[in-house]
């Protein structure tokens, strides 16, 4: 398979072509490289943890269990850190600490100390 | 016999074996650990309410292993019946439950189970912590119409590590049962 690509502004011939079992030849111009599974495998992790992760979705701390707010350890404004502590929950039969699944500074706090909770509500937002 | 699978960790003194655990647990200390103590400093049941704790009671906290966060519950109330039939089966005692974790004895608390975990997208550690009054000769004033121990209702010591290793056997094989 031929194909003309842009390349730094330069356009250049790629041709694929397969060379044995699980390998790929990719001819740039003059230039070749093979590509067998393993190494194609290590190309795709290294792209990945070059890219820097960024989380686009809410970062909200939902209540896992319904309960009542007995302690709350941080406040708005405060930053916090993944595995941080940041309210304790008690439910009839258990007493749980909330820990936070994001790094993070904490925009909203939607709960008061006593308050009763569902499971899945918000608890905090942080930004 | 010895079993293999029985790890404990004996304190002579200890602020509380839930405490304990919990740092444990955290620092990778393996599911099913015991901690166990003599006396506890700060000993808490629900809602941080202190859990009068001298010594010749009972006070133990397991590390428990992954589950799921409905099965802790249920594993709470049945870590409460467990340690009420160990005591009516070798005692020859009536004792009633008081939901969800409090077992009583002719009216009064004779132990109370408290589980605590740390949660965070998922359930990061569990303890189950118990406090079972087994040797305790006499409550405080304000207490005494409130607790009562095996030792007051039998007339006689107990050995609290038998009794310790029949709950801590029944609790592993419910866990067994609730959670596969």
């Amino acid at each position: 398979m031929k194909l003309k690509l842009k390349i730094k502004g330069k356009e250049r011939e790629v041709e694929i072509l397969e060379e044995g079992e699980d390998k790929v030849k990719i001819k740039v111009g003059e230039k070749e490289f093979i590509f067998g599974k393993e190494k194609e495998k290590k190309g795709i992790s290294l792209i990945q943890t070059s890219i820097p992760r960024r989380d686009f979705s809410k970062k909200e701390i939902k209540a896992p269990i319904a309960g009542v707010i007995s302690e709350i350890f941080v406040k708005e404004g405060d930053f916090v850190k993944r595995e941080q502590k940041i309210l304790s929950l008690s439910t009839m039969k258990m007493e749980n600490e909330i820990v936070s699944d994001f790094d993070g500074k904490v925009k909203k706090f939607l709960v008061k100390k006593n308050q009763e909770v569902k499971e899945g509500e918000t608890l905090i937002v942080l930004e | 016999m010895r079993d293999p699978e029985f790890k404990i960790k004996n304190f002579k003194e200890i602020f509380s074996t839930n405490q304990k655990a919990k740092e444990l647990a955290l620092r990778g200390t393996a599911p099913w650990t015991v901690i166990a103590a003599e006396k506890q400093i700060a000993g808490y049941g629900k809602e941080k309410v202190s859990w009068f704790s001298p010594q010749g009671g009972l006070y133990f906290s397991i590390i428990l292993p992954k589950s799921k966060i409905e099965d802790l519950q249920t594993l709470t109330i049945l870590a409460a019946f467990i340690v009420a039939k160990t005591i009516n089966d070798n005692f020859s005692l009536e004792t009633l439950i008081k939901l969800p974790n409090d077992v009583l004895l002719n009216q009064k608390k004779v132990a109370g189970v408290l589980t605590e975990n740390i949660i965070g997208k998922d359930v990061r550690l569990s303890v189950l912590g118990i406090g079972l009054n087994t040797n305790i000769e006499k409550f405080p004033k304000e207490l005494e119409n409130r607790a009562t121990s095996l030792k007051i209702e039998l007339g006689r010591e107990l050995n609290n590590k038998k009794i310790l290793k029949k709950i801590f056997k029944e609790l592993k094989e419910q866990l067994k049962t609730i959670s596969e």
